[in-house]
């Protein structure tokens, strides 16, 4: 139960909420809530800690040659994104859409016309280490993290090889990642600059807040193409079957 | 079922049924081939209601003498009912049914890395159910034992850590309700309208009551470097470890590393045992599954803000680290998909969200954007966090073009989608916070369309 403060002079309490504010300040972080949490050991985090940064921080040591990656992509990866990087029909295709200009330049041409679906992970791609992390940490989809290090770099170098970045002969490792990273079609082709990173900044597009009699193009209008009636269902069993609101019967015209 | 029951239900009378302007336009114009669809739907649907009428008029319209269920003894109000704790975790009535967690076709081949959509639709408020809670996964779920759970918080820090969940349990907690909404939440209706329903246009959002410590508090508790830290990394247990850089304003803020939603525990689905709630920031950075927090100097690029989540602009730039989601609003009923069964009063309903503080206003148009009333708020009004609007509206069986736009505590006002268009162009995918348009036919038939 609760006990009253009471108990001690009022002083006394005044100054033990002092000793405790200051020990809170004082000892920075460590005792503030004792006996929470422990500190990491170095092999637990080498074991979690596997990012790479775009300057290569945290990059692991390793090597592996286009040949080698050709054989594991055959196994491990062709199934899905295709035995050129390129097919479509599973996930977006890997590589395709990046030219010789696009290399000397380091802006992808393509990508200024280019639909979502012809979008290749190559042409967005500005940073060599996401494609070495993402492979490492979540690749292959139903197998993930079950490739070694000189793996991961064997994959890559066999998709750099792919988009005509490296030579057939090529062996990618920690010594020269960072020179193919300077050869990336798309290395300069990002921007931060946008409204949208500083919760303090201002949207780039903004509306009006007219009330009355307010401009309406009527030429802008653009309705539901009939032929995805259907597609998502029968709309009347995704809405409650009373009221005066119902769903609208979508497979009535199959 | 007799005449007299369908009087007063629907309007028989196709005719008269464009809104004044849009005739105007059209006498003065000629028509182009999307309202002459427009004009044929709208007639066939009118005279397709009145045939499927009687379908669900039993039950809502009396007999002469009095309504049925009133006249005649219902069985549950003459037996026993179940006892307590018959089903001892609630589940919704058998009559709710309809509304589920759906996919959307076509979207992706991997059922594991996709997306089901809340049904706004039927929700009332502003909280989502936990079972309704939108998903995105990218390699599956997994029910984590939270006894093997650990968090992790490692680089810039004076004191690298490990907490348990037991150790996070214990630390003094916060509650509060955010919204959080996919960056690709209105997608696939960037080039034109695509889907049928707002749970298709806008249901990767949901907004729940969060519990959990602050991020903040667990960063000064390992000696954070606030002269260094720029971002965070934070990372998940799934099969894809997935990663994503918090800026560090964001993480200092407001953000809480969370295992309770809606008063219980987080659903597999959404993170459980540990997720990062990162208000106002799209979904994707609210990692489920949390296991690991690093603190850097700098972005992370990983592969969710380098090849995914980013924008790419007319001129072929790609914005990245494009974090915020804007103000933004849509009336979820009536809705697009839905069917008006009679003429009168209707409450005009629906959500109003901004990542960078409170709605303040929402305004409601029944004109396709002419003319404005500004509608109620319902409370509460809480900053990152869904608002309730809501507006009374006398159908009379003419067409008509609804639409809601919201501002917020910045002044910003949501665009339309040709002004989003005029600066981001057509093939963008994600942020898309423009004004939806729902047209009702003069049968009742609700549509998506698209008008500036």
């Amino acid at each position: 139960m609760y006990k009253s403060p009471e108990r001690f002079p009022l002083s006394l309490t005044r100054l033990m909420s002092a000793v405790m504010l200051f020990a809170a300040c004082g000892s920075a972080h460590a005792e503030k809530f004792t006996g929470v949490g422990r500190t990491a050991t170095p092999r637990e985090i080498a074991a979690w800690d596997v990012d790479v940064r775009p300057d290569f921080q945290g990059l692991p040591r390793g090597a592996g040659s286009v040949a080698q990656g050709e054989k594991i992509w055959a196994a491990r990866c062709a199934s899905c994104h295709g035995d050129f990087a390129e097919l479509p029909s599973v996930f977006p295709p890997l590589v395709g859409g990046t030219t010789r200009a696009d290399i000397e330049r380091g802006r992808v041409a393509g990508l200024a016309a280019a639909s979502e679906n012809s979008k290749t992970t190559m042409m967005k791609l500005a940073t060599l280490s996401t494609l070495f992390d993402y492979i490492r940490r979540a690749m292959p989809f139903d197998a993930p993290k079950s490739l070694k290090v000189d793996e991961v770099y064997a994959v890559t170098a066999f998709m750099l090889s792919l988009a005509d970045l490296v030579p057939a002969d090529f062996v990618l490792s920690d010594k020269n990642i960072a020179d193919v990273q300077r050869r990336l079609p798309n290395r300069d082709g990002n921007t931060a600059a946008h409204g949208m990173l500083d919760i303090r900044a201002k949207p780039d597009v903004n509306g009006k807040d007219c009330m009355r009699d307010c401009p309406v193009d009527t030429n802008s209008l653009l309705l539901l193409p009939s032929s995805v009636n259907g597609l998502n269902g029968n709309l009347a069993d995704q809405n409650r079957p009373y009221g005066s609101i119902r769903g609208i019967e979508t497979r009535r015209n199959p | 079922m007799s005449a007299s029951r369908r009087a007063g239900r629907l309007s028989p009378a196709p005719e008269n049924f464009l809104p004044d302007q849009l005739l105007e336009d059209i006498s003065a114009k000629g028509l182009n081939a999307s309202r002459r669809e427009f004009m044929r739907k709208s007639f066939a649907v009118a005279s397709a209601s009145l045939a499927a009428g009687s379908a669900f008029a039993a039950s809502d319209h009396p007999a002469p003498d009095g309504d049925r269920v009133i006249l005649q003894p219902n069985a549950h109000a003459t037996r026993l009912g179940n006892p307590v704790a018959h089903t001892p975790y609630g589940m919704p009535s058998k009559h709710e049914a309809n509304l589920q967690r759906r996919e959307s076709p076509g979207l992706t081949r991997k059922r594991e890395s996709s997306i089901s959509f809340t049904p706004l639709q039927g929700l009332f408020g502003i909280i989502t159910p936990s079972g309704l809670h939108f998903e995105r996964h990218h390699a599956g779920w997994h029910d984590i034992d939270p006894r093997e759970h650990r968090l992790m918080i490692n680089g810039l820090v004076s004191s690298a850590k490990v907490y348990t969940m037991a150790d996070l349990m214990r630390l003094p907690p916060v509650s509060r309700m955010h919204f959080i909404e996919c960056g690709a939440n209105s997608a696939m209706d960037w080039g034109s309208p695509a889907v049928p329903s707002v749970q298709y246009t806008h249901g990767m959002l949901s907004c729940c009551e969060f519990t959990g410590v602050p991020l903040s508090l667990l960063l000064e508790d390992c000696g954070i470097d606030k002269s260094k830290a720029q971002w965070l990394l934070a990372e998940g247990d799934d099969g894809a470890s997935l990663t994503r850089s918090i800026p560090i304003d964001r993480a200092l803020d407001d953000a809480i590393v969370a295992w309770g939603m809606n008063g219980e525990m987080l659903r597999p689905e959404n993170g459980y045992p540990l997720r990062l709630v990162v208000p106002g920031l799209q979904g994707v950075c609210w990692v489920k599954w949390l296991r690991r927090i690093e603190v850097g100097d700098a972005p992370f690029a990983t592969r969710e803000e380098t090849t995914q989540y980013i924008d790419l602009m007319p001129n072929g730039l790609q914005r990245q680290y494009t974090v915020i989601q804007e103000c933004k609003s849509v009336i979820t009923s009536p809705s697009g998909g839905q069917r008006l069964l009679n003429k009168g009063f209707f409450n005009i309903s629906g959500l109003a969200w901004s990542g960078r503080g409170k709605i303040t206003r929402v305004d409601v148009s029944v004109d396709a954007g002419r003319n404005w009333k500004t509608a109620r708020l319902e409370s509460p009004v809480l900053p990152k966090c869904l608002t309730r609007f809501n507006l009374d509206w006398e159908w009379d069986g003419k067409p008509y073009i609804l639409q809601s736009r919201a501002t917020d505590e910045n002044g910003h006002v949501q665009p339309k989608i040709a002004e989003l268009r005029a600066v981001r162009g057509r093939r963008s995918v994600y942020h898309n916070n423009a004004i939806q348009s729902w047209q009702v036919s003069a049968a009742g038939e609700v549509m998506n369309v698209q008008i500036s």
